[in-house]
């Protein structure tokens, strides 16, 4: 999740001031912004929302209390800055006046800017429902990890798909597909990015990738779109405006696809492939939201199937929550202190991401056992893979018995696979200036006294004489070297010319035990 | 390694999902005097924008409502007993707000136009008591409870929020107190924003009690600015913020006999009921005091009702009979 959330946080921090301007012109928007803040940073926004003055800084700093606030207040400010709603100005903070004026109207419905879906007036004559939206998503989206773990089950996904996972380093090489007649900017940039590749192939990337939750990885799809629709000009605040808006909509309503744009209305045709909307068939007029939108700015980790919807009543969505978490597949993994998993699913996704770090043994219909050991999750981190998504994945996937435990998952397991990731980082590559061969004890000292003064010295060796600098010390203590030479060679004028003091540049490798 | 280990007890004490339960005291008898410095309609508006608020938080945030009013208190969101596949094709959507906030809305107002639709109380009723506080308090404690129970990872962060204009009614002593303990046992804060008027004592024990927060706002037409600021923060928050504590809580409590709010009364030793004045038995417990205690007229202690006397065992006094 944090991950999801960092990564939109950068990308939203790298738009200019204008386009964030543009942004907060819808209130939808505001509000999905808003919801990715930290805590802090939103009751900040809360508690200034109706002041209509400047707030100055000193007096914010009063409303934090000063042990633990302060550097709360810091950090949720600094977010706020970058995301340009609030500025400082002559030792005032001043909303953004756009963000104001919107987020008001967000929160009293006033205002006229449509940006929270317009539903169709007409019933639809092919009404579908939750169940089969859920459906269609599941298939839509696990179709393209099918894919991407080479499992032929499923249909390929269509073009749009193949070109974006190429485009995100996903997977390397694309299908030949047959060329299009029409020829438009999308099937350029597919074609272009189709010349350097071969077959396609799961990348350490992708790997990453398919340990990851859903909505993280429909986040990392999206972005990957965004950064795509620069280069094809599609204007970026329409399609970032699109996507906040779906994240407001409401699973299983209908809406009205008329008050889209056309960059919008292209954008709908890529999101169906996805799974993330649903149209019966092109063109056509409505469009439903999937679980996959409705949860795209929710902030937490939703799986799919185990989410209550929030206006549906209190008893019956927990009634219906138990319901749907039976039939959820998405907790299936039971993990014993003696490193054994047991995974309830036949599902080939989920063993083939399963393998990617647990030494499968047995294989039955509804379910396969194995063990995590030291090779097999030295496996993974070789790919790429990090301690903190493995356990991520097991946390998430956790068996409906596993989560009544806390933590969810045995500490033994968790401590041993962050070690065993540790073990691997036992050397770390420092860059550094060697000072070697000094001809006398005593210079070798006192450029030793001095760098360690300056609290530079890396590594030091006094008996062979050398010395390890960091790369800010080096200007300083080759400054003192210089000087030690010059003055030797005035001491001693031109009888020995043998002190030879070299200085070697290399990249040192400097161990350090873990 | 034990960074490994503090990592992943922090994962714990993350900001989750709030469960706020709102209760609106609706007595249109204060609302509607003459002297009210803000209306219903408007505080309506008000308190309206501060839920969207709290749901914008997080989309996890749930909320309930309940009214407190003369001689009923009610659920206005969610409502249980109706029905609401028919309300819902009803509500015609409207593409400026967010959906979430437009059900919850509408849910609100219409309950509240029901309400005061509703054959006025009589004037005895009036009398009776102001607004049932306590009923909507025990109303609010259950839906916790219940949502507590539904919700198996236990993530969810219940707190009770009272809006009231009513003074208190020293009739529902008992109950209130009983609603209060019960909320600090289960660790429920409940917050009081008495918007106008004199500071409501049994609720001003419960923020103290429950380690809620207790405010009058200077200027209640500003009760959206009070909201917003003081009652919105969620227990996460809390603990970074300065929020506005209470310098002085009035302890008095009231008599089980004539409902009077007292500053020294009897305590019984068996079962610790309050009494204003000297009863040979106690009316909770059935205990029977064989002795005749020392009567403050015999003392001449004038207007002092009950003032200690050290050395009789009983009848003892007490300043504090709340204190557990």
């Amino acid at each position: 999740m944090s991950k999801f959330q960092t990564s939109i946080h950068e990308y939203l921090e790298t738009l200019p001031l204008q386009t964030f301007n543009r942004l907060y012109q819808k209130p939808a928007t505001c509000l999905a912004i808003f919801r990715l803040l930290p805590p802090l940073g939103k009751q900040i926004i809360m508690s200034s929302l109706y002041v209509d003055a400047p707030i100055p800084v000193a007096d914010m700093k009063l409303w934090f209390k000063e042990s633990t606030g302060l550097a709360k207040h810091k950090e949720a400010m600094q977010r706020l800055k970058a995301l340009n709603i609030f500025a400082d100005e002559r030792g005032n903070y001043t909303m953004n006046a756009t963000f104001l004026e919107q987020f008001r109207n967000a929160l009293t419905g006033g205002g006229n800017s449509l940006s929270f879906g317009l539903a169709t007036s007409t019933p639809d004559k092919h009404h579908v429902d939750i169940a089969f939206l859920d459906d269609y998503a599941t298939k839509q989206w696990e179709a393209i990890l099918h894919f991407m773990v080479g499992t032929t089950e499923g249909r390929p996904p269509c073009k749009g798909v193949l070109n974006l996972l190429g485009r995100s380093g996903l997977m390397t090489g694309g299908p030949d597909t047959p060329q299009s007649d029409s020829m438009d900017a999308r099937d350029f940039a597919n074609q272009m990015a189709r010349q350097d590749f071969g077959v396609p192939k799961i990348t350490h990337k992708g790997f990453q990738f398919l340990l990851q939750d859903i909505n993280t990885q429909v986040w990392a799809f999206l972005l990957q779109y965004l950064n795509m629709a620069e280069s094809l000009n599609m204007d970026l605040v329409e399609v970032l405006t699109f996507f906040f808006q779906l994240g407001s909509l409401e699973l299983g309503n209908d809406y009205s696809s008329e008050t889209l744009t056309p960059t919008q209305t292209h954008l709908l045709e890529d999101l169906k492939a996805y799974g993330i909307v649903y149209q019966r068939k092109r063109g056509s007029r409505r469009f439903y939201p999937t679980r996959l939108a409705t949860t795209l700015t929710s902030g937490t980790p939703v799986l799919l199937g185990s989410h209550t919807n929030p206006t549906k009543l209190a008893a019956t969505a927990a009634a219906r929550k138990a319901e749907e978490e039976e039939e959820d597949d998405h907790g299936f993994i039971v993990l014993e202190t003696n490193y054994r998993i047991y995974a309830y699913t036949d599902s080939p996704l989920q063993i083939a991401v399963l393998n990617l770090f647990v030494h499968l043994r047995d294989r039955f219909p509804n379910m396969v056992t194995g063990v995590i050991t030291r090779d097999s999750i030295r496996r993974a981190l070789s790919k790429g893979i990090t301690a903190e998504q493995i356990i991520t994945y097991l946390t998430a996937h956790a068996h409906a018995q596993m989560r009544k435990n806390s933590p969810i998952l045995p500490l033994t397991v968790v401590d041993q696979i962050r070690l065993w990731e540790i073990e691997k980082n036992r050397l770390r590559p420092v860059a550094s200036w060697l000072y070697s061969q000094f001809n006398r004890q005593q210079d070798f000292e006192s450029t030793f006294e001095y760098a360690s003064e300056l609290g530079v010295v890396l590594w030091s060796n006094q008996k062979r004489r050398m010395l390890c600098v960091s790369t800010e010390g080096h200007q300083a203590v080759g400054a003192y070297v210089r000087k030690l030479i010059t003055k030797h060679r005035e001491q001693q004028g031109q009888q020995a010319q043998q002190h030879q003091q070299h200085q070697h540049q290399q990249q040192h490798v400097t161990s350090v035990a873990s | 390694m034990t960074s490994v280990i503090t990592s992943v007890c922090l994962l714990n004490y993350k900001d989750d999902s709030n469960l706020l339960v709102i209760v609106i005291d609706t007595n249109p008898f204060e609302w509607e005097h003459p002297s009210a410095p803000l209306k219903l309609n408007l505080a309506l508006k008000h308190i309206l924008a501060f839920m969207n608020a709290h749901l914008a938080g997080r989309h996890d945030n749930r909320l309930a409502v309940i009214a407190s009013h003369v001689g009923a208190s009610k659920f206005l969101y969610p409502t249980l007993n109706e029905p609401t596949p028919g309300s819902k094709v009803q509500t015609k959507k409207d593409a400026n707000v967010y959906q979430v906030f437009k059900v919850v809305n509408d849910a609100v107002l219409t309950g509240i136009a029901k309400l005061l639709q509703d054959p006025r109380p009589t004037l005895e009723e009036k009398d009776l008591g102001s607004s049932k506080i306590a009923a909507s308090l025990s109303l609010g404690l259950c839906y916790i409870n219940q949502a507590l129970k539904s919700d198996g990872m236990g993530h969810v962060k219940p707190r009770i929020l009272v809006l009231t204009v009513s003074p208190d009614s020293s009739s529902d002593y008992i109950p209130i107190m009983n609603c209060i303990f019960s909320a600090q046992k289960a660790n429920i804060p409940i917050d009081v924003c008495k918007i106008w008027g004199e500071d409501a004592v049994f609720l001003q024990q419960a923020a103290h009690i429950t380690e809620g927060i207790y405010m009058r706002p200077d200027d209640p037409r500003g009760l959206l600015q009070t909201l917003m600021f003081s009652f919105l923060p969620d227990m996460f928050s809390r603990s970074y913020l300065h929020l506005p504590g209470q310098d002085e809580v009035d302890f008095r409590a009231a008599c089980f006999c004539h409902k009077r709010i007292v500053d020294i009364g009897f305590v019984c030793s068996v079962c610790l009921s309050i009494f204003c004045s000297f009863s040979p038995v106690c009316s909770t417990c059935r205990t029977k005091f064989a002795f005749q205690p020392l009567l403050p007229s015999a003392r001449r202690l004038g207007a002092k009702a009950g003032a200690s006397n050290p050395g009789s065992p009983r009848p003892s006094s007490s300043s504090t009979p709340s204190a557990s």
